[in-house]
């Protein structure tokens, strides 16, 4: 685990591979007593309860609207609310500067054009909406998923008792969405604490700094003290990451396992707004459209023009310009290409690894299955800068990775811990609802475990496979904290380059990647979808 | 009984569950070979257990399995081989159908992994096919079949390797009441044609008694009773035999004569002394007892009879088609009763013929 090496530099006085370094506990002092980080974690503690009583609040309605009341174009907004799953952290706050930033296209159009009042984007308010609007998709998710499986007769059983529609909605649909809420509630909480992008992008340019963006400072300055304060404050902050998911497994756990159990979707019954109907619509398109539309257009908008501005009619300075500055250098079309390698290659390795993993934990009587199964569902705790820094760290720590240290592989290795978890999620409902007498079957017929699982198991399990390598296909290409620590001349990816543009402000090109990232992103979403039959779901 | 090739024994079979349950508490029964036996008790008793550790898909924690000479499992020995090392075949209740392969690959599997020849693959999948009467739907998929063909094939894809012993785990309980009836008369037809030893689960014991050469009654993870079906029906060996078994009404009396296989018996209500033809041996005077007697059996006019009368009041009745059935208030509890016409009341004498009480220690308070 890349864990090792971060929480023994916690407890080192020098950095973990010079010679005279002596155990002290002098790094947790210093993170104890420096005035900078606590403040720092007061801004993390603000911006991350904010972005999650705002994304949940939303998500929980949205899916309530979406699956249990008759808004027109429920389809359609389905789509557009979850669209920012499968989008990069990185892009959607590049997105939001472009059009709402200080000097974005609408902040202008509202102010200086209109002579409206403003929003301060650079906040931490600012910061937690546009997070908010990227995590929603995680508690509409686990809510949609709770109510497809809400046997709807509870629901039928309060209207005939006489409770109207909405008071049935108030009384008897929330409250049995409560573990949802919670587990959405703690998932966001981890995720935005977690966080790099948003803050880096927006916060940082103004001195607002969290703990992701701190570390991210502090490591890159990398004096030997740094190395010290970096590795206690990536302890403390996994303790209470830890925590968080641990108190979330507690909470689902009873949930997932009636999951399994009813297995088949029902459908409620759908609540007739009626004249209510419009306006509510109106509110969701108008959230999808600022929130979500607005933002995504804004980038292939600034891609394709000089000088985004509400003061010019951009069709007069449209532009090839951006993307060929990114194509026509070699350095930047490696990193693409290096992103597509890792997200086909890297994604095909782990998927052929989940399924062994979810086959080994869920379908044998491998004695040590259990811990397999934690040590896979971990990472999801470790927050992407620390799971770089952990591993660059290891391959300076022991001797012969050094070797594999600004190559490929060492991206690959650190994107699959980092996303075992969502490829376990994918696989593991699939696995628990094929029948164990199908294997049992197959043992008495005369095969071995090993054969029972080629020759039944993974025939069966190949749409979710499918579904596991597209999603991880998706994470691998837009991942980049973990890459940070990790990239070196010849590895980056179109995260790392994206940031790089951005610190030499350059956000043509950066609009153009993201642009880019954008659309093989979508095709492969479509191609998943059309061609391997994998069914996405979060 | 001395052990024969091809008997499959289970000796001193254990196996616990998390926080110390037995399961399976201490079984040992022999089914000989070419023989029909069912494992017969409500859902809990380690029925089903027990055919697994027999199958290989549970490791018992004490005891020793064995087909002929071959074992299978000896748990002091350390030997448990798995499954597929055992060549059984098994029937699922859930006929556990691989559905990404047809019919004929279901079949196919097996023998594949037995490395036969294809020639001789294909004409076995063809005969038995033929034998379950599923001959020409080789290439379908199970979501195609009915139930009942379901079923069917889930039988011949574990006999198709003309396995050792057949395994059933309560094959029928996922088909229709009508469907099911003869779906027994037809499996054990088949069993006999192939000759093949057979262990059969099920909780039903109408199914049971049917099916069977020999039921073993299990309750808490042991056996209760190991007999013929008549055997069973007509001599239960306890009160939860009986009770399970059929319907019976049971009262209580204390013995006061013994002799030549028959016992009389002071019931505890009126104090009226009856005569019992079947007497379990050890059966001495002062015995405090539970006479069982089958509702079917009590002759509701008996007011001709010459001894082993009770007299009773009928308290409700239900017609159930082939008969009325009577609850009964009597000085020695509540009795039920049937009779193929309606009898008139509300007094009446029953009779209880001798040869259908079966006398039980008491072993439970009277329910």
């Amino acid at each position: 685990m890349p864990l090792a090496p971060i929480i023994y530099q916690s407890f080192l006085s020098d950095r973990l591979y010079e010679r005279d370094k002596t155990f002290t506990l002098a790094n947790y002092a210093l993170v104890l007593q420096s005035g900078e980080l606590r403040d720092t974690i007061a801004t993390t503690v603000a911006f991350a309860v904010a972005t999650t009583i705002l994304s949940v609040a939303l998500g929980t309605l949205f899916a309530v609207l979406l699956t249990r009341t008759d808004v027109p174009g429920r389809r359609f907004l389905h789509d557009i609310v979850i669209l920012p799953f499968y989008v990069s952290p990185l892009v959607v706050a590049f997105a939001w500067a472009i059009v709402y930033g200080p000097a974005g296209f609408a902040t202008i159009g509202v102010g200086t054009i209109l002579g409206l009042p403003t929003w301060q984007l650079y906040t931490v308010g600012g910061m937690a909406v546009v997070a908010a609007v990227y995590f929603v998709p995680y508690s509409y998710l686990y809510a949609t998923g709770s109510l497809a499986l809400t046997d709807p007769q509870l629901e039928d059983a309060s209207r005939i008792a006489g409770g109207g529609p909405f008071r049935t909605l108030w009384s008897i649909t929330l409250p049995l969405l409560r573990p949802a809420i919670v587990s959405g509630t703690l998932l966001t909480l981890v995720s935005t604490i977690e966080l790099l992008s948003i803050p880096l992008v927006l916060g940082q340019p103004v001195g607002v700094q969290v703990l992701a963006t701190f570390l991210y400072g502090t490591a890159t300055r990398s004096t030997p003290n740094d190395y010290g304060i970096v590795a206690a404050t990536s302890v403390a902050m996994l303790l209470v990451i830890t925590l968080l998911v641990w108190l979330q497994t507690r909470i689902t756990g009873p949930e997932r396992r009636y999951v399994t159990v009813g297995g088949k979707a029902i459908r409620g019954r759908v609540v007739a707004l009626g004249t209510m109907g419009w306006p509510v619509s109106a509110a969701l398109w108008l959230y999808v459209a600022v929130g979500v539309a607005l933002p995504l257009l804004g980038i292939f908008a600034q891609a394709s023009t000089t000088f985004l501005t509400p003061l010019v009619n951009p069709f007069e300075v449209l532009t090839l310009d951006n993307f060929k500055q990114i194509f026509e250098q070699p350095a930047y079309v490696n990193s693409i290409r290096n992103s597509l390698i890792i997200a086909t290659v890297g994604g095909l390795l782990a998927t052929f690894f989940i399924a062994f993993a979810v086959l080994v934990t869920n379908r044998s009587d491998f004695p040590l299955r259990g811990a397999l199964a934690y040590i896979a569902l971990y990472p999801r705790a470790i927050p992407g800068i620390i799971v770089g820094i952990g591993f660059l760290w290891t391959m300076l720590l022991i001797p012969g990775l050094g070797e594999i240290r600004n190559t490929l592989i060492a991206l690959t290795v650190a994107f699959t811990v980092r996303f075992l978890p969502i490829g376990f999620g994918a696989v593991m409902p699939s696995v628990l609802r094929i029948s164990g007498e199908l294997d049992r079957a197959s043992r008495v017929a005369g095969a071995s475990w090993l054969t029972t699982m080629r020759a039944i198991l993974v025939p069966l399990l190949r749409p979710a496979l499918a579904a596991a390598f597209v999603l991880l296909f998706v994470s691998f290409l837009k991942e980049y904290a973990s890459a940070l620590f990790l990239v070196a001349g010849g590895s980056e990816v179109i995260g790392t380059t994206m940031i790089e543009f951005w610190r030499q402000g350059n956000s043509g090109p950066v609009a153009a990647l993201a642009a880019t990232q954008l659309v093989l992103t979508l095709v492969a979403i479509v191609v998943g979808q059309r061609l391997l039959g994998a069914r996405l779901r979060g | 009984m001395a052990e024969r090739t091809g008997d499959l024994v289970i000796e001193g079979l254990v196996k616990l569950f998390e926080g110390g349950v037995r399961a399976v508490d201490d079984v040992s029964i022999t089914i000989r070979q070419g023989e029909f036996v069912t494992l017969l008790g409500p859902s809990g008793c380690g029925k089903t257990t027990t055919l697994n550790c027999v199958a290989g898909l549970e490791r018992p924690d004490a005891g020793r399995i064995a087909v002929g000479g071959d074992v299978l499992t000896d748990v002091s020995r350390r030997v448990i081989l798995p499954p597929e090392r055992r060549d059984l075949g098994m029937v699922f209740q859930s006929y556990a159908l691989w559905p990404h392969m047809t019919v004929h690959d279901n079949l196919a599997y097996g023998l594949r992994l037995r490395k036969v020849t294809r020639a001789e693959m294909e004409s076995r999948i063809k005969a038995t096919l033929d034998l379950v009467e599923l001959g020409g739907l080789e290439k379908r998929y199970p979501y195609q079949l009915s139930g009942g063909q379901q079923q069917r094939v889930a039988l011949a894809r574990a006999v198709v390797a003309q396995p050792r012993v057949l395994l059933l785990d309560e094959p029928l309980s996922n088909l229709d009441a009508k469907v099911r009836e003869r779906a027994r008369f037809w499996l054990r037809d088949l069993q006999r044609r192939l000759g093949i030893t057979a262990v059969y689960v099920t909780h039903d014991q109408a199914e049971a008694l049917a099916i069977s050469d020999r039921v073993a009654v299990m309750s808490a993870g042991r056996v209760l009773q190991y007999a013929p079906p008549n055997d069973i029906y007509e001599r239960p060996s306890s009160r939860f035999v009986a009770e399970f078994i059929g319907r019976s009404s049971f009262l209580r009396g204390e013995v006061v004569r013994v002799g030549a296989g028959r016992a009389e018996v002071r019931l505890a209500g009126s104090g009226t002394v009856v005569t019992a033809a079947g007497t379990a041996a050890g059966t001495a005077p002062g015995d405090r007892v539970v006479l069982a007697v089958r509702s079917e059996r009590i002759d509701m006019r008996g007011e001709n009879a010459a001894e082993n009368i009770v007299r009773a009041r009928i308290k409700s009745y239900v017609y159930a088609g082939a008969e009325y059935e009577y609850i009964l208030d009597t000085p020695e509890g509540e009795l039920r009763a049937s009779s193929q016409r309606a009898v008139p009341g509300p007094d009446v004498k029953l009779h209880l013929p001798p040869d259908g009480i079966v006398v039980l220690r008491d072993d439970a308070p009277v329910s």
